[in-house]
C-alpha cells in the first residue's frame, strides 16, 4: 500500500515535472539543430546533428548578439546594484522610524502595482526626456528600480520588522551609531531578503521588453529581449526559428542558472520577508 | 488602504516568538534620519511614478496631439468612454479572465504545493521544475510558447499527434475558448511558481507544535487542515488572492503577443484595448482617461479586498 | 547576415566607385541643388539617426552601410519590431525624440503627416531631374495637403506566386499560371489532391494587412475603387468582393488551404510556400529574395487579376521615409534620401538584390529585367494602387479593426453578403470619425 503509494506520487510529480520543464529542453534542443532541421515541419524530435550554427548567426543579426548582451548585463547591474541599496535602506527606514508622510510614502509605493504600465510609459517618457535620461540605461536602470520598488520596499521592510530590536538595542548600548547598529546587525540578517529583491530585479530587468524598446532610441543600446523580439518580426515573416530558439536559450540561460545559485537565499528571503508582517 | 492594513493582513499567521511591534524602537524618536533613509524611495517615486501619473491625469482632460501642444477638453475623454464598445467589451472579458485564472491558479497550486511539501526524496527536483519557468522572461517564455503552439512547426500539436491523441492541428488560437485556454496554460505555466514557492513558505511557517498538539488531542486529517493548515494560510492566501487578481485584472503582454486580441476580438482586455487606442489610434487623452478610470478602479478594488479579508479575520 | 557578406564587399566596391563618380558629377554641375542649402556641402560628417520597422531591417542596413562607406556623414540605424513601430514613433514625437530620418509602414504614413511628424519635402522632391518616375502611388499617399512629406524607401507590390513543382505533379502546365478566378479553384483543387499535407491555395485569415494587400487588387482590376481618392468613402460591399470572398470561402470550405491559415497573422505567412508545400500563394516582391535562394522548387509569378480575369492590379506597398519635423540636419537627412532615390543606388544596392526600384523609370534595369518573373512584376507596378486613408492603419491593419473583423466574417461565417454590408458600415463609421 504505501509503495504503490510512493509509486503514484513519483509518476504524478513526475509527469507534471516534465511538463514544466519540456519547453525549455524543447527551445533548447532546437537551437543545436542545424538551421535547415530548426526549420522543418513538422519537427523533428532530437536533432539529427549538433550544430551552433543557430548561435553563430545571432552573432551577425543587427547588431550582433555581443552588443545586446552587454547592454543587458549593464542594465541588469545597474537595476540590481539600484533596487537593493534602495529597497534596503527604505526598508530599514519605513521598519525603523516613524516620521510625517510615511504612510502616504508605503501607500504610493504599493500603488505603483495598480497602474497599467503599458499608459503610463509615455508620460514617464515625456519626464525623462525633460531630465535628460532617455536614450541612456541609467534612465531605464532608474525606471526598472521604480518597478521593483513596490515589491522590494515590502519585502526589505517585513524582513527588518522581523528582526528582534533587542539585537539593536543591544549594539547602540555598545556605542554605535545609528547607521553603525543598522549596518553590523540588521544587514547581516536581511541578506536573505537582500538576495531576493536583488535577484527579482535581475529577472525584471534581464527579461524586459517594454521599457528598453521605448526608452531607448539607439539600435546598439538595445537589450536581448529586444533582439528576440525583432527576429520574430524579421524581414518579411521569413523568421529564422533556429535562431529564435537560440536567442531564447540565451536570454533564460543566465536567470536559471542565478536562480538555481540563489535558490537558498531566496526561500528563507521569502520566509522572512513576505510572510512575517 | 493604510499600511497597517495591509500589515495585519499578513500578521495572521502564528508570529515567532521576536513578533514585530510597531515601529517604537529608540532610532524611531529621530524622524529626519527616518527621512533620510527612504529618501531615495521617495525620489524615484515622485520622479518617475507621481509626476508621470500626474501627467497622465492632465492628459484625461486633453485633446493631446503627438507633436502639436495639447489643449484642455474638460471632461470630452470621459464621457467618450461610454461610446467606446471595445473597451467595455474588454472590461467584461477582463473580469471574466480574472475569475477563471484567479481559480485555476489557486486549483493547480494546492496540487503542486501537495508535492512539493512532502517529505519524500526527490521533492526538491518537482519543486525546482515547477519554478523554473518563473524565471524565464516573458519575452522569452511567450515567444516559445508562439513558436510551440504553431500548426506546423509547434511541438504541442507533435506531441499530440505522437501520442495518436489527434489527426490533425489542433489550432491552439482558432477559437476564441481554444485562444483563451492557451492563455491561461501559459500563464499557469509560467506564473504558478511563484505561487507555490509563496503557499509553501507562509505552510512551514505555521509551528510544527500546533500540529503535534493536535494529534495528541486526536484531531483527525481533516481537522487539523481545517483548524491549523487553512486558518494558518489564510494571510498568504489573501496575499496571492490581491496579486493575482491585480495581475490578472492589468493583464496584457500575454495575449498581445500570442492573439493580438484575436480570434475575432474576442480576447481583448482592458489594457489592451487602451494599448490600442493610445498607440494604434494615436488617441492619447482618450486613452489616458480610460488608464485614470482603471487605476480608480483597481484602488478601490484593492482597498474593498483588503478590508474584507481583515474583518474575516477578525 | 554571414552568407551575405561576401556579395556585400563586392557591392560596397561599386558602390563607393560610383558614389564617387556622383560627387564629382554633383559638384560639377553646380547649383542643381535647389534645396536652400546649396551653399554647404549637406556631406559635413554629420551623424544621422534612422528609424525602420524589422520588416525592412536588411534592405535598410544594406543601403545604410553603402551610404555611410561612401559619404562623411553617417547613420546610425535603429530597427524596431513591426509590431511596437507605432508604439515607438508615438512615444518619441511625445517627447520630441524622434530620430532625423524617419521610415514607416506606407499606409500609416497620413497618420503621421497628419500629425505634423514629418518636415515638408515639396521643394526638395520636385527639384529632382527623375521627380517625374518616383513611384506615384508612394508619393501621393505621403503627400497632405498638397505638400509632399517623404519619399519611397522600399517598394513592394503584391503578386501570385505558383510551385512548378507541384503544378507538373498535378498534371498542369508549369508554364501556364491560372488567369482567373474560376482556374484559380480547380487548379487549386487538384494541387490538394496530391495529399501529403500539400495545398492548392493559402490565405491568412487573421491578418487585416495580408488581405488589404493581396484582396484590394483584385478589386481595382474589376475597376472598383475600393477607398476614394481622398479617402473618406470606402465601397467594399460590391460584386468584386462578393465573388473574392466566395472564392477564398471556397478555398477554406473545400480544405484547400491549410488548417493554420485561419489563424495565420501574418507572422509566418509565407512558410508554408517557401517549405514547398502549397501550390499557389497571393503574396508580394518582399519575399523574392528568399525564392531566389531557394534551390527546392521551381516558381512563376503572375499578376492579381480580377474574377474574370479581364485585367490585373498589384497594390504597391512597402515603406517610405521622411524628415523628422524635430530634425536638426534636414539638409544632411535630405542629402541620405536624395542618394537612396538616385539610380546607382536604387540599380546596384536594390535591384541587385531582387527589390523593385522606388523609380519608374529604372524598372528596365539590368538586375531587373535579368529574370522574366522579377520583370513580370516590375511592370505590373503600372497598375499599382496604394490606398489612402487618414485612419487606414487602424481600420485596415490593426488586428482588432473593423476590417479583419469583416473577413473573418466573410470567410468564416454563414453569410458573406450580410459580412460585408456590417463591414462597409464599420469602416465608413471608422473613416466618418476621422473626418
Amino acid at each position: 500500500m504505501r509503495a504503490t503509494r510512493t509509486v503514484l506520487f513519483h509518476a504524478v510529480s513526475a509527469a507534471l515535472a516534465i511538463l514544466f520543464l519540456f519547453p525549455l529542453l524543447w527551445a533548447l534542443l532546437n537551437s543545436l539543430k542545424t538551421t535547415a532541421e530548426a526549420n522543418q515541419q513538422p519537427p523533428t524530435w532530437f536533432p539529427q546533428s549538433l550544430s551552433l550554427d543557430n548561435y553563430r548567426s545571432l552573432t551577425t543579426f543587427d547588431q550582433g548578439i555581443a552588443t545586446y548582451l552587454w547592454n543587458s548585463v549593464l542594465v541588469s547591474a545597474l537595476t540590481v546594484i539600484g533596487s537593493v541599496v534602495v529597497c534596503v535602506l527604505g526598508g530599514f527606514g519605513f521598519a525603523r522610524f516613524t516620521f510625517r508622510g510615511k504612510h502616504l510614502l508605503f501607500v504610493a509605493t504599493l500603488a505603483i502595482l495598480m497602474v497599467p504600465y503599458a499608459t503610463i510609459l509615455l508620460p514617464l517618457y515625456i519626464l525623462l526626456a525633460r531630465m535628460g535620461l532617455q536614450n541612456t540605461l541609467i534612465g531605464l536602470a532608474l525606471v526598472l528600480v521604480m518597478f521593483q520598488i513596490p515589491f522590494g520596499i515590502f519585502l526589505m521592510r517585513n524582513s527588518f520588522e522581523a528582526i528582534p530590536r533587542e539585537l539593536e538595542e543591544a549594539a547602540l548600548v555598545d556605542g554605535c551609531s545609528n547607521y553603525g547598529a543598522f549596518r553590523h546587525v540588521s544587514l547581516r540578517m536581511v541578506m536573505p531578503g537582500a538576495v531576493t529583491v536583488g535577484l527579482f530585479s535581475f529577472l525584471t530587468s534581464w527579461n524586459e521588453y517594454l521599457a528598453p524598446l521605448i526608452f531607448l532610441n539607439d539600435g546598439s543600446k538595445y537589450t536581448l529581449p529586444v533582439m528576440l523580439v525583432n527576429i520574430r518580426y524579421a524581414s518579411y515573416n521569413i523568421i529564422d526559428f533556429g535562431a529564435l530558439q537560440a536567442g531564447v536559450v540565451i536570454a533564460m540561460l543566465p536567470c536559471l542558472v542565478v536562480y538555481l545559485l540563489l535558490q537558498r537565499f531566496y526561500v528563507s528571503g521569502l520566509v522572512a520577508g513576505a510572510l512575517r508582517g | 488602504m493604510s499600511p497597517v492594513t495591509l500589515t495585519r493582513v499578513e500578521t495572521g499567521a502564528p508570529a515567532p516568538a521576536a513578533a514585530p511591534r510597531p515601529s517604537r524602537g529608540p532610532a524611531a524618536r529621530r524622524p529626519l534620519t527616518g527621512w533620510l533613509f527612504v529618501a531615495p524611495t521617495a525620489l524615484i517615486v515622485a520622479a518617475l511614478f507621481l509626476a508621470p501619473l500626474g501627467v497622465l491625469i492632465y492628459m484625461s482632460f486633453t485633446d493631446w496631439p503627438l507633436l502639436a501642444d495639447p489643449t484642455l477638453n474638460g471632461l470630452d475623454n470621459y464621457r467618450a468612454i461610454a461610446n467606446d464598445d471595445m473597451f467595455l467589451e474588454a472590461i467584461t472579458f477582463t473580469l471574466v479572465y480574472t475569475a477563471i485564472t484567479t481559480v485555476v491558479l489557486f486549483a493547480v497550486a494546492f496540487v503542486l504545493v501537495a508535492i512539493s511539501n512532502s517529505y519524500r526524496r526527490g521533492t526538491r527536483f518537482y519543486r525546482t521544475a515547477f519554478f523554473l519557468p518563473y524565471v524565464v522572461g516573458v519575452a522569452a517564455a511567450s515567444t516559445m510558447w508562439w513558436v510551440d503552439a504553431h500548426d506546423q512547426l509547434g511541438v504541442f500539436n507533435q506531441v499530440l499527434r505522437g501520442v495518436g491523441l489527434i489527426e490533425a492541428p489542433v489550432g491552439f488560437l482558432e477559437t476564441p475558448g481554444k485562444a483563451l485556454f492557451t492563455v491561461i496554460a501559459l500563464v499557469v505555466w509560467k506564473f504558478i511558481g511563484f505561487q507555490v514557492i509563496v503557499l509553501l513558505v507562509g505552510l512551514q511557517s505555521i509551528p510544527e507544535e500546533l500540529y503535534e498538539a493536535a494529534r495528541v488531542d486526536g484531531a483527525s486529517a481533516w481537522q487539523r487542515l481545517r483548524y491549523i493548515t487553512i486558518p494558518g494560510l489564510k494571510p498568504t492566501l489573501a496575499l496571492l488572492t490581491v496579486l493575482s487578481v491585480t495581475g490578472s485584472l492589468l493583464a496584457f503582454d500575454q495575449f498581445y503577443v500570442l492573439t493580438h486580441g484575436g480570434p475575432d476580438n474576442s480576447t481583448v482586455t482592458v489594457v489592451l484595448a487602451l494599448y490600442n487606442k493610445a498607440f494604434q489610434s494615436f488617441r492619447l487623452g482618450d486613452a489616458a482617461a480610460e488608464a485614470v478610470v482603471l487605476l480608480v478602479a483597481l484602488v478601490l478594488l484593492n482597498v474593498i479586498q483588503l478590508r474584507l479579508l481583515r474583518n474575516r479575520e477578525n | 547576415m554571414a552568407h551575405l557578406k561576401g556579395e556585400d564587399t563586392a557591392m560596397f566596391t561599386r558602390v563607393v566607385a560610383l558614389a564617387g563618380t556622383l560627387v564629382l558629377t554633383l559638384t560639377a554641375c553646380g547649383g542643381s541643388d535647389n534645396s536652400g542649402t546649396a551653399s554647404t556641402n549637406p556631406d559635413d560628417g554629420t551623424q544621422l539617426t534612422m528609424w525602420v520597422r524589422s520588416a525592412t531591417d536588411q534592405f535598410s542596413q544594406r543601403l545604410v552601410d553603402a551610404y555611410n562607406q561612401s559619404h562623411k556623414n553617417k547613420v546610425a540605424l535603429t530597427i524596431i519590431p513591426n509590431d511596437n513601430y507605432l508604439t515607438k514613433v508615438g512615444a518619441a514625437a511625445g517627447s520630441r525624440s524622434l530620430p532625423d530620418i524617419l521610415a514607416s509602414d506606407v499606409v500609416y504614413t497620413p497618420n503621421y503627416t497628419k500629425q505634423g511628424l514629418f518636415q515638408d519635402l515639396t521643394g526638395d522632391v520636385k527639384g529632382l531631374p527623375y521627380y517625374s518616375s518616383i513611384a506615384k502611388s508612394h508619393l501621393d499617399v505621403a503627400s497632405y495637403q498638397d505638400k509632399i512629406y517623404a519619399v519611397p524607401h522600399k517598394l513592394d507590390s503584391s503578386v501570385l506566386f505558383y510551385n512548378k513543382n507541384l503544378f507538373k505533379q498535378a498534371g498542369l502546365d508549369p508554364e501556364k499560371p491560372p488567369k482567373n478566378f474560376d482556374e484559380i479553384l480547380a487548379y487549386a483543387r487538384k494541387i490538394t489532391a496530391l495529399g501529403n499535407g500539400i495545398t492548392g491555395w493559402d490565405l491568412a485569415g487573421s491578418c487585416g494587412g495580408c488581405n488589404v494587400y493581396t484582396l484590394f487588387p483584385y478589386a481595382w482590376a474589376d475597376g472598383k475603387e475600393v477607398l476614394s481618392a481622398d479617402g473618406k468613402k470606402v465601397d467594399i460591399n460590391n460584386d468584386s468582393f462578393k465573388a473574392i470572398f466566395k472564392l477564398y470561402k471556397q478555398t477554406s470550405d473545400e480544405n484547400l488551404v491549410d488548417s493554420s491559415d485561419k489563424t495565420q497573422d501574418g507572422a509566418t505567412w509565407p512558410a508554408n510556400f517557401l517549405a514547398g508545400k502549397v501550390g499557389m500563394l497571393a503574396l508580394g516582391s518582399p519575399i523574392v529574395g528568399d525564392l531566389l535562394k531557394q534551390t527546392a522548387f521551381e516558381w512563376g509569378v503572375t499578376p492579381l487579376m480580377s474574377p474574370d480575369g479581364a485585367k490585373t492590379a498589384t497594390f504597391t506597398g512597402g515603406d517610405v521615409a521622411g524628415i523628422a519635423a524635430t530634425s536638426q540636419h534636414k539638409a544632411q537627412a535630405w542629402d541620405f534620401l536624395k542618394w537612396t532615390l538616385e539610380e546607382s543606388s536604387q540599380v546596384e544596392i536594390i535591384a541587385k538584390n531582387g527589390d523593385l526600384p522606388g523609380r519608374t523609370d529604372l524598372g528596365g534595369n539590368k538586375y531587373t529585367a535579368a529574370d522574366p518573373r522579377t520583370k513580370i512584376i516590375a511592370e505590373g507596378l503600372k497598375n499599382g494602387h496604394t490606398p489612402f486613408a487618414l485612419p487606414f492603419g487602424d481600420l485596415f491593419n490593426n488586428p482588432n479593426g473593423p476590417w479583419l473583423e469583416t473577413v473573418r466574417a466573410a470567410l468564416y461565417g454563414p453569410d458573406i453578403n450580410k459580412a460585408l454590408a456590417d463591414g462597409q458600415a464599420k469602416i465608413q463609421a471608422g473613416l466618418d470619425a476621422a473626418g
